[in-house]
């Protein structure tokens, strides 16, 4: 199993650094294109919010692994018109059809967290920044922003981890990240021990993830954390409150 | 007190001990309820009296003491985990099918139309014939004014109609003893009497009561027997007439200056 | 030869082999659900023990579970599982063959360990939510701890994980796009077989992609449906 990890070991941590690459540069990509397209998407005129809803329906409703062939080896089918246009380049390289399709992915996933983000603002705040005068733009970067992405960041850290794990199928248009190896690996060892140093790979990557996006949670909510200190009360009367409250439930 | 009454009491507790985290809620009440009596409880917040009542069907399990329902002596033996032989969860369960309880919170199940929390106990736990069961439900909602209602969901009811169904629902039953814990506490001042007026007549028709409530006037109306708690201690305990008028101890009297 | 020509049902088009991949699909996805469901209620039984072990077990599968991608998941239970089997038979019987796990089973097992794992969690959560007076009430008439189950906390319960429960269900849908790398004849490998016969990639994979859509938005109508009927009575907060 370790003699396993002395040979390929290094070809595992290459595959590490492709499925974060993957990772964070689809996932910056869909972070810039999400919040003007959530905006859009509440929007009342038709023209912007059903494109917008069809577009998330779509993605949010078919295989990532669906849309990465339908992308990778969909374009195939017109590789005239696309050299013709000059952008067959883009799409005979399978990188760069897997970071288009989990953006275009991940857009979706995210505007729509965004969206319920937006329409968790409480409106009296919105409407104490209106009432004293502040023109649309600063509401949203001093309110209605602030407010939008606390309410949205753990839903966009689970989004993150869902692409982390869904990018896993690159592996099947031949992009060697994790996976990727660690499937060339057992073709060639037959180790079943590889898949297992794949799995602690991820649950590591997962992992320390998990806990920074929290770091940065308790960082984006302190406001809440502080109130709770202010209320101070004494030991006892702590206790016999309590108790009452169990008492009458 | 003798022998006698003990056994023929409906229900009778002796000596209740009850701790939450090392701190003594419970230091020992007891407490006899005969036939037909109406009991009232009183006591500030934190006395322990709704400890005390929601011991007597063992919701909370005392941690010494005895409890005899009609003269049944329960079985408080449990393992050091809290786990109690068949046998023990088996007379608890009979027993509490025989105590009606109404809560502070109505607890009514929200899943549940109004109709069918009120049928559920008597044909899950009595295994009746649920003709015959939705015959008496019907009329028992009736009678507390709730029956044109009977379709609803407990969520689009008010407190007083949910306390009204809860009341219902625990006569259902047929109990021998309704415990009712605090049952206007959480409801809105207008809404207090239709639900008040409901336990009236209950207890004007003779069942036997024991009520942990803040409405002094209505506990000095319709108890046979007031019990003022202190700091897990019975402090006194006697006639309305005489607590009220003629209350001896000092935190008695200071208690009930204070509620009115 | 036009586009619905290739779709036709017949000897020239690939209707006819889509409808059967898209039969696999569909009941890999059913064979998952109970295998998942069972889980998810084991696991969240098991999260709100007292005891520690079950508690830590349960921990460690949901984490694990919810940490690795669901294609390295399917990966481990068809080889590693299919593996594990085959020395232990060689171990009895030195003479066996190679024992290969059947896609479809090692799918199912694969799919329903990811569905245990999350559903899980959103069991556990309803179980945690359940307003606990109403459980008391329930003792208080002397009903005993199954009738409380089934009557009072297992109807809430579900109330309360169904929409959770239906977006794993749409989830697992649309993994089991996956098992295709593991060469079950589904949907999405009858399509790759498809194109590698007629040379058109794009019509065969947007015809997958709109089947998995059609197939998700009618399971969205049906749980809106669903949460609907199981709201009945209970006021929007």
């Amino acid at each position: 199993m370790f003699e396993l990890l002395i040979n390929y070991g290094p070809k595992l941590l290459d595959g590490a650094v492709m499925t974060l690459q993957l990772t964070f540069i689809s996932v910056s990509i869909a972070g810039l294109l999400s919040l003007p397209l959530a905006i859009l998407r509440r929007s009342k005129n038709i023209l912007w919010q059903w494109p917008i809803r069809l577009y998330v329906s779509f993605f949010r409703g078919t295989p990532l692994l669906a849309q990465l062939f339908l992308v990778y080896y969909g374009s195939g089918q017109f590789r005239p018109e696309l050299t013709e246009l000059g952008l067959w380049w883009f799409f005979r390289d399978p990188y760069y059809c897997a970071l288009l399709t989990f953006a275009l992915n991940s857009t979706a996933y995210q505007l729509e967290i965004l969206r319920g983000g937006l329409q968790a603002v409480p409106y009296g705040e919105v409407e104490a920044g209106v009432a004293l005068g502040m023109p649309r733009r600063l509401l949203y970067q001093k309110i209605i922003l602030p407010h939008t992405y606390r309410i949205a960041f753990p839903a966009l850290g689970n989004e993150i981890i869902l692409m982390l794990k869904g990018g896993a199928i690159a592996s099947v248009i031949t992009l060697l990240d994790v996976m990727g190896h660690t499937r060339r690996v057992f073709s060639q060892t037959f180790d079943i021990s590889v898949y297992l140093w794949a799995a602690l790979i991820y649950l590591v990557i997962t992992t320390v993830f998990v806990l920074v996006w929290r770091l940065l949670e308790r960082r984006l909510t302190r406001h809440m954390f502080y109130q709770r200190d202010i209320k101070r009360i004494t030991p006892v009367e702590a206790t016999s409150t309590k108790m009452e409250a169990s008492n009458v439930n | 007190m003798s022998t006698k009454s003990i056994s023929e009491a409906a229900l009778y507790a002796e000596d209740l001990h009850k701790s939450f985290g090392g701190i003594e809620v419970l230091k020992g009440v007891s407490l006899t309820a005969q036939k037909h009596d109406v009991i009232s409880i009183i006591g500030s917040s934190g006395s322990g009296k709704s400890t005390f009542l929601r011991c007597m069907n063992l919701l909370e399990f005392p941690d010494a003491g005895k409890i005899r329902v009609h003269g049944e002596k329960l079985d408080l033996s449990q393992n050091s985990r809290g786990g109690r032989s068949k046998h023990v969860q088996q007379q608890i369960e009979r027993i509490r099918s025989c105590l009606g309880m109404v809560f502070q919170s109505f607890n009514l199940w929200s899943h549940m139309s109004v109709l069918e929390n009120v049928m559920l106990g008597p044909c899950s736990v009595l295994k009746r014939n649920r003709d015959e069961v939705e015959v008496q439900a019907r009329a028992l909602l009736d009678r507390v004014g709730m029956l044109e209602k009977c379709h609803m969901y407990p969520d689009n009811l008010s407190g007083g109609q949910k306390q009204r169904v809860a009341i219902a629902r625990a006569l259902a039953m047929d109990p021998d003893v309704m415990l009712f814990d605090e049952p206007t506490s959480a409801l809105d001042p207008e809404l207090v009497n239709e639900v008040l007026l409901v336990i009236r007549e209950l207890a004007e028709e003779g069942r036997t009561m024991i009520m942990v409530t803040h409405e002094m006037r209505f506990a000095r109306d319709v108890s046979s027997q007031v019990v003022y708690l202190h700091q897990g201690r019975i402090e006194e305990q006697g006639s309305p007439e005489q607590l009220f008028n003629n209350p001896r101890s000092e935190h008695l009297q200071r208690f009930l200056s204070s509620q009115y | 030869m036009e586009w619905f020509e290739y779709l036709s049902f017949g000897d020239s088009g690939w209707g006819d082999e889509l409808a059967s991949g898209l039969g696999i699909t569909l009941s890999l996805a059913l064979v998952s659900l109970p295998i998942g469901l069972a889980l998810g209620f084991a696991v969240a039984a098991a999260s709100v023990s007292e005891r520690p072990v079950p508690r830590i077990i349960a921990f460690f599968f949901t984490t694990t579970i919810r940490g690795l991608p669901e294609l390295l998941t399917l990966f481990i239970i068809y080889h590693g599982v299919g593996l594990l089997i085959s020395k232990t038979l060689k171990w009895f019987n030195p003479e066996a063959g190679f024992f290969e796990l059947s896609p479809f089973v090692a799918g199912a097992v694969a799919l329903g360990l990811v569905f245990g794992g999350y559903s899980g969690e959103v069991l556990r959560g309803a179980w945690q939510a359940l307003d606990k007076g109403q459980q008391e009430a329930a003792q208080a008439i002397g009903m005993n701890r199954l009738q409380i189950f089934r009557l009072i906390e297992f109807p809430q319960m579900l109330r309360l994980a169904l929409p959770g429960l239906g977006n794993l269900w749409i989830n697992l849908l649309k993994d089991t796009a996956l098992v295709s790398v593991i060469a079950l004849s589904d949907l999405m490998r009858i399509a790759s077989v498809a194109v590698g016969a007629t040379k058109k990639p794009f019509l065969f994979f947007l015809t997958v992609c709109l089947i998995y859509w059609v197939i998700c938005i009618f399971f969205e109508w049906c749980i809106a449906k669903m949460e609907k009927r199981a709201n009945r009575g209970i006021r929007a907060s």
